[in-house]
């Protein structure tokens, strides 16, 4: 994990050290997209969402508290929130479209990349990618990930090993 | 199956660098939208002066302070409690002093005294009738002197011309008790009062005094008025002229007044009675039996009493509250549970669908 040492403002009345929202996002923004290009299995989707996230991370940014998680977490958090909007009015969408023009034909298909590893992702559920996300490429440890995604560290550890056999088994199949 | 990221590095070594190698970084333009967010404005809350303390933590140090205030409370209070009076005389007395008050018969005062105190006690008038009535609580130093004590306290109310109307002597163990009702003539009842008062430690002493001299004017009123009633009749009577109707009626007069005389006469005389002899209840009571009263206790064992009689009363509040508030915590609770539930069951449906 990286850690961020950019410039910090004091924070006088708990004697803490606390980033700036700039040194954080610039350090943490390529950690955030690729949570999100892994939990939608959609880059342009993906692109909007970091956006937003750090939008949002922007108007809330004084309830950060660093004593209670790193700020990678406390990001990832939120872009789940932002995500988990988007699939609601998706899903809004599709329903809305399905009511008035059935023949329209499905547009949006999950596009991570043209390998064989992003093929395989795409076959993953969104909850197994983001998992694999957070642990994996993001580094979050057991507790921190568990805390992202709601549920306990068992149930997250889990569903991590799950994603990554099936995720592997995918990958030799499409070897085979 | 991996449990730390030691296990799932290992054994998915070739998959996990395959995943670190994929190419996710930002694009170019959303970089550039972040950085032009900029610095949000340093806006200082109450949040960020206090320590930002999670509600499990604040349940952690509030539950052991808000239990130390109210121990220290019920101690307090029951320090404070214990410092005042051994016991309390209630002296409780009918002014007989003239005026209003004979008139309306009786006035209270109500007054306590640290030290119970025999001289204190308030005399009767001397020329007016009154119903005296005094209570007197001694202790003594054991069951032995008790008997003694007892028989002494006989002797006093015959030596000032009284009788005992009741004597009740129980011991039980090394403690015991003798309650007295002494009837003493009114006119040597504070002689008595102190001779019975210096029978033991006073603990506590009541005193009444009840004005009767206006009942017995009225009282003797009425009979002046039915005796001059009864010779007119009489008078009347002896006429020879009377007709039949009216000597019946007169006579039938003449026996009723003399009912009431009976009555009223019976009255006075019981009312005179009373006024001459006052009542006393002397109670003694022995050293170990008085220890388990309040009044003998220690001052610690009394404010350990009183501590233990708040706490109990704040714990009597708290359970009421928590039957009362109990049916809205747990709809809370429910309520609380039953959100967060459904919002995980819809996560994990929005996740699988996507």
């Amino acid at each position: 994990m990286r850690v961020v040492n950019a410039v910090t403002t004091s924070w006088p009345a708990l004697r803490l050290d606390r980033p700036t929202f700039s040194a954080v996002a610039e350090s943490e923004l390529d950690a955030v997209h690729r949570y999100l290009v892994f939990l939608t299995g959609n880059r342009t989707v993906a692109e909007d969402l970091t956006g937003e996230t750090f939008e949002k991370a922007f108007r809330v940014w004084r309830r950060f508290d660093p004593r209670r998680g790193t700020a990678r977490a406390w990001l990832c958090g939120i872009a789940r929130s932002t995500a988990l909007d988007h699939f609601r009015s998706e899903e809004r969408r599709r329903r809305r479209e399905e009511r008035y023009a059935r023949d329209l034909p499905e547009t949006e298909d999950l596009a991570i990349g043209p390998g064989p590893l992003e093929a395989a992702l795409s076959l993953l559920s969104a909850a197994e990618r983001e998992v694999v996300a957070l642990r994996v490429l993001l580094e979050l440890d057991g507790p921190a990930t568990a805390r992202v995604l709601g549920i306990s560290t068992t149930a997250c550890s889990t569903r991590l090993s799950r994603a990554l056999k099936r995720l592997e088994e995918l990958m030799k199949d499409a070897r085979d | 199956m991996p449990a730390t990221d030691v296990d799932f590095e290992r054994e998915f070594e070739e998959l996990v660098r395959d995943l670190r190698a994929l190419p996710t970084a930002a694009p170019e333009h959303v970089r550039e939208h972040v950085r032009l967010l900029g610095e949000p404005a340093p806006t200082r809350t109450l949040r960020d002066v206090l320590p930002a303390l999670s509600w499990r933590r604040s349940l952690l140090v509030l539950a052991p302070v808000c239990v130390l205030g109210l121990v220290s409370a019920a101690l307090i209070h029951g320090l404070v409690n214990s410092g005042g009076s051994q016991s309390q005389a209630l002296v409780q007395q009918t002014s007989g002093s003239g005026g209003a008050a004979d008139k309306k018969g009786s006035t209270l005062e109500l007054g306590t005294s640290a030290t119970p105190n025999a001289r204190s006690l308030v005399t009767p008038t001397s020329g007016r009738f009154q119903d005296y009535e005094a209570s007197l609580t001694v202790r003594v130093k054991d069951v032995d002197t008790l008997h003694d004590r007892t028989a002494e306290a006989t002797q006093v109310a015959r030596s000032y011309g009284g009788f005992v109307a009741s004597v009740d002597e129980a011991t039980n163990g090394g403690g015991g008790q003798s309650d007295l009702l002494l009837r003493i003539p009114v006119a040597r009842v504070q002689e008595a009062y102190f001779r019975l008062a210096k029978l033991g430690t006073v603990t506590a002493q009541h005193l009444s005094i009840r004005d009767l001299d206006e009942v017995v004017k009225s009282q003797r009123r009425r009979i002046v008025q039915l005796r001059l009633s009864i010779a007119r009749i009489g008078q009347a009577l002896e006429s020879t002229s009377l007709p039949a109707d009216v000597r019946l009626r007169l006579e039938l007069q003449r026996d009723a007044a003399k009912q009431e005389l009976t009555r009223v006469t019976g009255s006075n005389k019981a009312t005179l009675r009373e006024a001459s002899l006052s009542r006393i209840s002397l109670t003694l009571i022995s050293q170990q039996a008085a220890a388990a009263k309040k009044g003998g206790m220690g001052r610690i064992e009394r404010a350990a009493r009183d501590a233990g009689s708040f706490l109990a009363g704040a714990g009597a509040v708290l359970l009421f509250l928590l039957i009362v508030l109990s049916p809205l915590i747990v709809l809370a609770a429910v309520g609380f549970w039953g959100t967060r539930a459904h919002r995980r069951r819809e996560e994990r449906r929005l996740l699988s669908a996507a």
